[in-house]
C-alpha cells in the first residue's frame, strides 16, 4: 500500500506539469484573489456596493468522462471507468450536502477534445454554475491517468485542474481525489473524500455480539475486516500517518490497548503493564498515544511513545479520567472526568498541567474529540445521547444531531463534518455537516459503531 | 422702624430698581437669535435625478418628460456607441398635452444619445428607475442642453451606483454562501467597461477586507463569487453615455461585494 502511494505521488507531479505544458487552454483567466493594491486614485472612482448570496446547495454539472481510446485494464474498460468516475464524483459532491450535481446521465456527451474546451453555452442552459469534466486514459505501463477539470460556466474560465496516475485497483481513489479538488476549490475547505474509516463492525444477537475491526473507504467501498471477531474490540483509532491503528481488545479476557500494524497485519500491546488499558488516541505527530489505565479502582490518563516505553501519568484526580484527545497543535488535551460528580469535559496541557473544566451543563459529556481545525470540540451528550460541539473554552455549545441515540463522534479531516454512530442496539454510521446540519448515512456491510475518520490519504 | 431699618429698606428698593432697569434694557436690545447653522436640505436619491454641471438654471421652460413605451431590449452589441455630443441629438416633439414638470426638476428624455438618433419616434424602455435621467432638457431652445454632465455630482454617482447595483443584484443573489464567517469578507473588484456596458478587461480583485482566522479559508471563494456576481449580469444596460468617461464615471469603477449575514 505504501509503495503504491509513493509511486503515485512520484508520477502525479510530472503529470501535472505535462498537462499544464501541453494542453492548449484559451479560456480567459480571472486574476487570482491575492491582495492587490487598489489603483491609484481609487477613492475618486465610482464605488458600487452589492450584497447578495444564498444558503443553498451549489448546482454543478458533471458529464460522463470520455476516454481518448477505449482500452481494457485490470479495473475494466476505460470507457466504462470514465462513466464510473463521473458517478463517484457526483455521489461525493451530493453526499456533502453542499452541492446539487446535475448529471452525469441526461447531459450531452463530452468528447475528449472538449474536455479542455467546454461547450459553455450548452452547460449554461443546465442551470449549473460550475462544470466538472475529465477523462480516463490507459497508459502503456498498465496504470491509469484520470484528468479532472473544474470550470466556471458564467465566466467561461477554468478554476483548477488535477491529473492522477493510479494503479487500476486505485481508480476509485482518483475519483475521490477529483471530488476533493472540486470541493476544496469551491468551498475553500479541504476535502474529505479520499479518506478511510476504521470502525467496529457488529453482527449477531445482543448477548453474543460479534465485533470485528473493519476498514473501508469513507463511502463504504473497499471494505475489509482487520480482526476475525474471536474477541470483542472497541475504539479503533487511526494513527495520523495511517500506518497503525490502536484499539482496545478483550483478547485473552484481558482488556487492553493493542496496536495494529497496517502493513504487516500484526498486533502488539501498547504497554506491558497488566492493568486494564483503554480509550487510546494518537497525537497529531503520530509520536504519542494517550490512553486510560485503571489502577486500584482509579482511572487516569497516561501517554506513551508509539514506539514503546514507560507510560507517563497525566492526571491524578480521584475518579475516572478518560477519553483524551489532542488538539491539532499537540499542546493540549481534552478529556472527560467525573471528578466533579458527573462526567464533564476538561482541558489540560499535554504534560498534564493546568487542568480546567470547560463543560458545565446538566447530564454528562463524554468522548470528546478535538477538531482538526482546532476551533471546536465534538462530544457525546450522555443521557440524551446527542452529538454536540463547543469551543475549546467551553463557549458556543451547539447540538448537531436531533432525536435518536447518537454517540462516538469523529471529525472529517477538514473539520467540516462529524461522523458518529446512531442506534443503541444496531448502530449505523452517519456524518453531519457542522455548518449546514445536512446528515448522510454511510453504508456499511453490517452494523457499525465507534468510527474513526482517517486524515486525507497521501 | 428705626433708622437702620429705613436705610436697609431704601437700599433694597434702589437695588430692585436697578435690576428691573437692567432687565428691561437687555430685553430691548435682544433680537432674534442668529441661527447656528443653515437648515439641511434633505433629498432622497430615488427621487432625485442626475444633476448637471450647468452653471445657471434654464430660463426657458423645460421640455416635457415622456414616459418610455416598453419595447424589446436592445442588444448592446448591435448599437455601437456614438460620441455623446448633446448638440447632435435629435429633439423629440413631446406634444403640448404633456404637463410640464415642476421647474426645479428639469426633465429630459430617458434615452441614450445613440438611441435618440436611431429612433426619434420610438421610445425604448429603460431598465433604470423612472426618474433616473431627469435633469437635462431636450428642447433645443433650452439652455440646459448646453450644460452636459461634464462632471459627476455626488447625487449622480449615487444614482448610477444604484442603477448598477440593481442590475447586478439578481446575479449576486444566486451566489452560494460558502461557510461561517464568509459574510464578513468584503471583496472589491475593479471593473473596466466598454460604452456598451460590456467588460473591457478582466475583473481585477482588490485587497479583501474583513478576513480573520475563521473565514480566511473562504477568501478565494468569495472573490470568485464577487466576479461571478458581475459577470453573470454583464453587460450593463441603460447607463447614461454622457457619464461614461467623466471623472468617477462608470467606465472604470469598483464594486464592493459581500454576502449577507
Amino acid at each position: 500500500m505504501r509503495k503504491s502511494n509513493v509511486r503515485m505521488n512520484r508520477i502525479v507531479a510530472p503529470l501535472l506539469s505535462l498537462l499544464m505544458a501541453n494542453a492548449a487552454f484559451a479560456q480567459p483567466q480571472v486574476e487570482p484573489p491575492p491582495a492587490t493594491t487598489p489603483p491609484s486614485g481609487e477613492e475618486e472612482q465610482l464605488v458600487v456596493d452589492v450584497t447578495g448570496g444564498q444558503r443553498a446547495a451549489l448546482p454543478i454539472a458533471v458529464p460522463y468522462m470520455p476516454t481518448p481510446q477505449a482500452a481494457d485494464t485490470a479495473a475494466g474498460n476505460t470507457a466504462a471507468l470514465g462513466r464510473q468516475v463521473a458517478e463517484i464524483v457526483v455521489t461525493d459532491l451530493r453526499n456533502s450536502g453542499l452541492f446539487t450535481p446535475i448529471g452525469p446521465s441526461g447531459l450531452r456527451a463530452v468528447s475528449f477534445p472538449q474536455v479542455t474546451a467546454p461547450d459553455f453555452p450548452y452547460f449554461s442552459t443546465t442551470g449549473a454554475q460550475n462544470l466538472v469534466q475529465g477523462f480516463v486514459q490507459a497508459n502503456a505501463n498498465g496504470s491509469l491517468t484520470v484528468g479532472c477539470y473544474l470550470y466556471d460556466i458564467a465566466a467561461g474560465s477554468e478554476l483548477t485542474r488535477q491529473g492522477y496516475v493510479v494503479q487500476p485497483r486505485d481508480w476509485r481513489r482518483a475519483a475521490h481525489r477529483c471530488a476533493d479538488t472540486i470541493f476544496s476549490r469551491l468551498t475553500g475547505e479541504g476535502g474529505y473524500f479520499d479518506t478511510r474509516i476504521v470502525y467496529v463492525s457488529e453482527t449477531g444477537p445482543a448477548r453474543r455480539r460479534i465485533k470485528r475491526l473493519a476498514i473501508m473507504d469513507y463511502d463504504g467501498a473497499n471494505h475489509r475486516f482487520l480482526t476475525n471477531g474471536q474477541w470483542t474490540v472497541l475504539t479503533p483509532r487511526f494513527a495520523p500517518d495511517q500506518r497503525t491503528v490502536a484499539f482496545m481488545t478483550y483478547e485473552g479476557e484481558r482488556p487492553r490497548v493493542m496496536v495494529y500494524e497496517m502493513e504487516s497485519g500484526q498486533t502488539r500491546p501498547l504497554v506491558r503493564e497488566s492493568h486494564m488499558t483503554f480509550a487510546p488516541r494518537y497525537s497529531p505527530d503520530s509520536r504519542w498515544i494517550v490512553f486510560s489505565m485503571a489502577i486500584n479502582g482509579n482511572t487516569d490518563i497516561y501517554r506513551v511513545p508509539v514506539a514503546g516505553g514507560a507510560p507517563q501519568r497525566l492526571t491524578s484526580a480521584p475518579g475516572i479520567d478518560t477519553g483524551g484527545s489532542f488538539a491539532p497543535d499537540g499542546r493540549r488535551i481534552v478529556f472527560e472526568s467525573d471528578r466533579s460528580g458527573s462526567q464533564q469535559l476538561y482541558v489540560m496541557n499535554a504534560d498534564g498541567s493546568d487542568q480546567r473544566r470547560i463543560s458545565f451543563g446538566g447530564g454528562g459529556y463524554a468522548s470528546p474529540v478535538w477538531s482538526p481545525r482546532g476551533d471546536l470540540i465534538a462530544y457525546t451528550r450522555t443521557g440524551a445521547f446527542r452529538i454536540g460541539v463547543m469551543a475549546p473554552d467551553g463557549s458556543g455549545v451547539r447540538t448537531l444531531t436531533g432525536g435518536g441515540f447518537a454517540e462516538g463522534p469523529t471529525w472529517a479531516p477538514n473539520g467540516r463534518a462529524v461522523m458518529f454512530t446512531r442506534g443503541a442496539s444496531a448502530g449505523q454510521l452517519y456524518y453531519v455537516d457542522v455548518a449546514t446540519g445536512v446528515t448522510h448515512r454511510v453504508p456499511t456491510r453490517l452494523d457499525g459503531s465507534d468510527p474513526d475518520w482517517s486524515p486525507l490519504r497521501d | 422702624m428705626d433708622r437702620t431699618d429705613q436705610a436697609g429698606l431704601g437700599v433694597a428698593v434702589v437695588g430692585h430698581g436697578v435690576v428691573l432697569a437692567a432687565l428691561a434694557f437687555g430685553l430691548m436690545r435682544a433680537g432674534v437669535p442668529a441661527a447656528v447653522s443653515e437648515p439641511i436640505e434633505i433629498s432622497y436619491l430615488e427621487d432625485v435625478a442626475l444633476t448637471s454641471a450647468s452653471p445657471s438654471p434654464a430660463a426657458a421652460p423645460p421640455a416635457a418628460s415622456v414616459a418610455p413605451a416598453l419595447g424589446p431590449v436592445e442588444e448592446a452589441a448591435t448599437a455601437p456607441p456614438l460620441p455623446a455630443r448633446r448638440e447632435e441629438q435629435v429633439a423629440v416633439d413631446r406634444g403640448p398635452e404633456r404637463a410640464a414638470p415642476p421647474p426645479q426638476r428639469d426633465s429630459r428624455d430617458r434615452r441614450r444619445p445613440d438611441e435618440g438618433r436611431a429612433a426619434a419616434t420610438e421610445s425604448r424602455g429603460s431598465q433604470l428607475g423612472p426618474d433616473f435621467l431627469k435633469g437635462l432638457g431636450r428642447d433645443p431652445a433650452s439652455r440646459t442642453q448646453a450644460a452636459p454632465a461634464a462632471t459627476m455630482s455626488t447625487q449622480a454617482a449615487a444614482s448610477i451606483a444604484q442603477a448598477i447595483a440593481r442590475q447586478v443584484q439578481p446575479c449576486a443573489d444566486r451566489q452560494v454562501y460558502p461557510g461561517p464567517g464568509a459574510e464578513r469578507i468584503v471583496t472589491p473588484i475593479h471593473l473596466r467597461l466598454n460604452r456598451d456596458g460590456s467588460l473591457a478587461a478582466r475583473p481585477r480583485v482588490g485587497a479583501q477586507r474583513g478576513i480573520d482566522d475563521e473565514n480566511r479559508r473562504y477568501a478565494e471563494r468569495v472573490a470568485d463569487l464577487a466576479i461571478r456576481s458581475f459577470v453573470e449580469c454583464a453587460p450593463l444596460r441603460g447607463l447614461p453615455a454622457e457619464l461614461y468617461e467623466v471623472p468617477r464615471g462608470w467606465s472604470n469603477f469598483t464594486m464592493n461585494y459581500r454576502m449577507p449575514g
